[in-house]
Formats: structure tokens, sequence, C-alpha cells
């Protein structure tokens, strides 16, 4: 489970974060929706450990990670998977290389093991052929699909999505929501999906929070979103899509 | 009488200050981390291969220019002062001092310093900008160990062979020009340069090449993890990096030599 207790965050001294609480039980699927620059990312980061808030706690199944050293992290952090906004892939490695990092890394997996995963994944993003090729000679598309497959390749129980379907096709956008809600079903996966896109969230998530101007305006079941008469949400559920 | 600038001069002096000391305190930290996660390098082991072939192989044409350039220079230059005085058989024991002990090494480590520095400020720099260090944070791999050790590692290897080369190929041209423009016998250059070289005057030069890996390699690492703000952000950090590492060289430099030499 993850929790954000009463979390501000300051950028020198513009506020971005002014006072959020927002939970995310495992085995449940909460979007985060709010405006360009608002601090979605900036949560998940969070939600890492990667950055530190000025005030507040941030709990992972009961431990309170903002006290904790770097290296204390490190065990915290393996429990999720995270897609980065711009993917973030390592570009000095093949895309096999990236897919298996983690396997490699942290994992005692024999290396048959390791190739059996990654060929899987392979197959599932539809990258054949491109095992050995660097990460710059992808389409967007694809290095996106890379990132997800990095991240969900270890099977971690809770998974961080920084924008997963931005820039892809539609038909690519639904394999990955419809995975994503079957890993849900069958191996209790738990999500956080950062999004623009409306209709991702009532494809997949359970609970949505929207974050505007600092705040957490709204926090709740997905069917509840349109009895809010807030402004903003108004303005989202009549475009569907938020303006970037 | 207005107080006001001043005030405000000694509060940006403050926050410079404190920004410098901070800095250092990271810098520190962070050179630490890359000395404790020596014991990794077993799993880093490739990093380490690449890293050796970067600094040490690739680096072996600009270690040789810079050594045959400063091995020539000095014994035409030096040769030409000695043959004032009538003192040219004196040539090699001169040239190979300077060779061996000082100049040899400075220029090598200003040049590993603009390239190994380089390439590390820029690359790491390009990483922490496109999100892959904190992807690897995010994976629970410590970039420090995974990025910097393998480089530290690889340098402090790397550089005594290229200062052994670089000591050769200096010699070796600085004969050269003796013989070819001093019209001196190889023989005579030869007998000043070996009977007079004592073990401290090789210690000197072997010690330097440690102490600049270290200089090098984390002070363009820690610039490359510190890059901020794009791709200008980058180029920033990559010359910050150069100038502090290759200003750290210089004062390295004068000072092994002053400690080594003292002490032996
Ligand atoms: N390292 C940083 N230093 C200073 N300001 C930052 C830093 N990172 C982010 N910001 C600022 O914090 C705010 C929130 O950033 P964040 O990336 O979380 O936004 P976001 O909601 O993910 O936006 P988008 O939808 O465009 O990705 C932005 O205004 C950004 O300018
Ligand atoms: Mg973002």
């Amino acid at each position: 489970m993850i929790e954000l207790r009463n979390v501000s965050l300051k950028y020198g001294d513009r506020e971005i974060l002014n006072n959020i609480s927002l939970t995310i039980a495992d085995n449940s699927i909460k979007a985060i929706l709010g405006p360009s620059g608002v601090g979605k990312s900036t949560i998940l980061k969070l939600m890492l450990g990667l950055i530190k808030p000025n005030s507040g706690q941030v709990i992972i199944d009961g431990t309170d990670i903002t006290k904790l050293k770097e290296t204390e992290l490190y065990p915290i952090r393996r429990k999720m998977g995270m897609v980065f906004q711009g993917n973030a892939l390592f570009d000095s490695m093949t895309i096999d290389q990236n897919l298996g990092f983690f396997l490699r890394e942290n994992l005692n997996l024999s290396e048959k093991e390791i190739e059996s995963r990654v060929t899987e994944q392979i197959q599932f993003a539809g990258l054949e052929g491109y095992e050995d090729k660097l990460p710059e000679s992808l389409s967007g598309g694809m290095r996106k699909r890379v990132a997800i497959g990095r991240a969900l390749i270890f099977r971690p129980h809770m998974i961080l999505f920084d924008e997963p379907t931005a820039g892809l096709d539609p038909v690519s956008s639904k394999k990955i929501l419809t995975l994503i809600s079957t890993l849900k079903k069958s191996n209790n996966l738990g999500a956080v999906i950062v999004t623009h896109i409306i209709d991702d969230v009532f494809n997949v998530a359970d609970h949505v929070a929207v974050l505007y101007q600092g705040k957490m305006i709204f926090d709740d079941v997905v069917s509840k979103l349109h009895e809010s008469t807030h402004p903003f949400i108004l303005s989202i559920l009549s475009d569907k899509i938020l303006e970037l | 009488m207005n107080l006001a600038p001043a005030t405000a001069f000694r509060k940006d002096i403050n926050l410079r200050l404190k920004d410098f000391f901070l800095t250092m305190q990271e810098f520190f930290l962070f050179s630490l981390r890359a000395f404790l996660t020596i014991p990794k390098i077993k799993r880093y082991w490739r990093d380490f291969l690449d890293q050796a072939t970067i600094c040490g192989t690739d680096s072996i044409p600009i270690v040789l220019v810079s050594a045959i350039s400063i091995g020539s220079l000095l014994a035409i230059e030096v040769g030409n002062l000695l043959e004032d005085f009538g003192a040219k058989t004196m040539l090699g024991r001169s040239t190979s001092i300077s060779v061996i002990r000082e100049l040899g090494p400075l220029l090598m480590g200003l040049m590993l310093s603009a390239r190994f520095g380089a390439r590390n400020g820029a690359e790491l720099g390009a990483m922490q900008i496109s999100e892959q260090i904190d992807a690897l944070r995010a994976f629970g791999t410590d970039p420090v160990a995974k990025l910097v050790m393998p480089r530290l590692i690889a340098a402090l290897v790397m550089f005594l062979p290229l200062t052994a080369l670089s000591d050769y190929a200096g010699l070796h041209s600085a004969a050269y020009m003796a013989e070819h423009y001093h019209r001196l016998d190889p023989g005579m250059f030869w007998n000043a340069v070996y009977p007079r070289l004592a073990p401290k005057d090789f210690v000197v030069g072997f010690v330097k090449a440690p102490v600049f890996a270290i200089i090098i390699t984390l002070v363009s690492s820690f610039n490359g993890f510190s890059a901020r703000g794009g791709t200008a952000g980058v180029g920033r950090s990559t010359i910050k990096g150069i100038v502090v590492s290759s200003g750290l060289v210089l004062v390295a430099n004068f000072y092994v030599s002053k400690i080594v030499l003292e002490n032996m």
C-alpha cells in the first residue's frame, strides 16, 4: 500500500504540492489527473523516494520512506515498477539488455530464465527483430512499449505509470490498458496511472484523484466523478482530453 | 547612509559560501560512495571493461602525441641551452628527469582530463537529464556503483601503463631529437639517462597516475550527476568538470612532486 500523508513540496520558492494526502490500496488502480505542470510526475517520484517532500510522510507498506537513507530505499523501490514519462531507457544498452536489466541486477535467476522472460516480453510488446537495437533506433511508441515491458518484467506488485498511453496509437493504448486490468486480476497488481486522457481513467481505473493548483480537488471512485461540481472537473469531463 | 547594497552583497556572499560548502559535502559523500562500492566490481565487470577500453586503449594515441611532443621539444630546447655552456652531454639527464617526473605526467594528466573527463561529464550529464540515473535508482540500483565506480577503477588501473608508455615514448623521442637535431651520440645520451635516474624519479611519475585518475574521474562524474536544465546544462556541467579537474591536476602535480621528493 502506498500512502501520502499531508505532503507538501516546494521547488525553491515555488510551492508545487500543498498538504496532499492520497492512498493507493494494493490490487487497485488509481488514476491521477491534472493539468500540465501541476506536479503529477513529482508525486510518482515522491512515492519512489527519488525526491523528498518538505513536510509530510510517504508510507510504503507501513514504512515511512521520507526518513530513510538512499541505500535503505533500494529494497523498497524494488517492490515497484516505474514507467517514466520520457521512458528513461538506458540508451547505451540494447532493447534486450534494457528489458533484462532489473532481472540481472536484483534477482538470482539463471541466464536461461532471464532470456526466456525477455523473449516473452519482446513478443508481447511486438518488438521482434529489435532485440539487439539501441533505443535510439526505435519509434516513440516502441520505446514506450519497452519502458512498460522493463517495468512489468519483474512482476512488481505495484506499478507507477507516467503517461503510459501518451503518443501511442489507439490499438497499442487499448492493449496496454487491457494488460493492466488483466494483471490486476491475475497477479494482484496495483497501479498508479498518471494520465491526461480521461478515457484511460474510465477504462481501467477504480479510483481517480484530481490534482489542481497544488491541491487534491477530488479523490474517490471513478463513477463519482460525474457528481463533482468543480469547474476544472466539469471542463475535463466535457472536453474528454485535458489541454496539454 | 544607505547600507542596503552592502547588506545585499553580504547576503549574496553568504548564500554562495553556503552553496559552496554544501557542494563540497555532497562531493565528499559522492567520492566516499564510489570507493565504498568497490567490492561490487564483480557485478559491474562488463562496465569496468568498457571503461578500461575507453580510458586506456582509446587514450593511447593522445598520450603518445603528448609524450612525443614534450620529449622532442625538451630535447631541442634544453639542448640549445646546454650547448651555450658546452654541456650537451648532460642532455639525457636533464630531459629525462623532466619527462618522467614533471612535464610528462602533467601533460598526460591534462590530456586525459580533457579526453576522459569530458566524456564522463557529457555522458553522465545526458543520463542525468534524460532521467536514466533516476531510472537506475528507481530499479534499486546504486547509480554510483554502476556508473562511477567502474570508471574509477578503470582509470586507476589504466593510468599506470599509460604513464609507462608516456615515459617510454617521451624518452625515446628525446633521444631521437638528441641524435638527429643536436648530433649527439645515442650512447652519450642514454649514459646520461640511466645511471642518474633514481627510483624516486619513477615513483613521482607513478604516484601521479592514480592521483590524477581519482581527481579526473570523480570530478567529471560528479559534475555529470549534477547536470540540470537540458542540453545547455550538460554543456555547462561538462565544462565545469574539465576546468575544475584540470586545475586540480595542476595543483596535485606540484604537491605530489614536492611531497615525494622531500621524503625520499
Ligand atoms: N527539478 C526541478 N526543479 C525545479 N522545478 C521543478 C523540477 N522538477 C519539476 N519542477 C516544476 O514542478 C512542477 C511540477 O512538475 P511535474 O513534472 O511534476 O509536472 P506534471 O504534472 O508531471 O506535468 P506534465 O503533465 O507536463 O508532465 C512544474 O511546474 C515544474 O516546472
Ligand atoms: Mg509529468
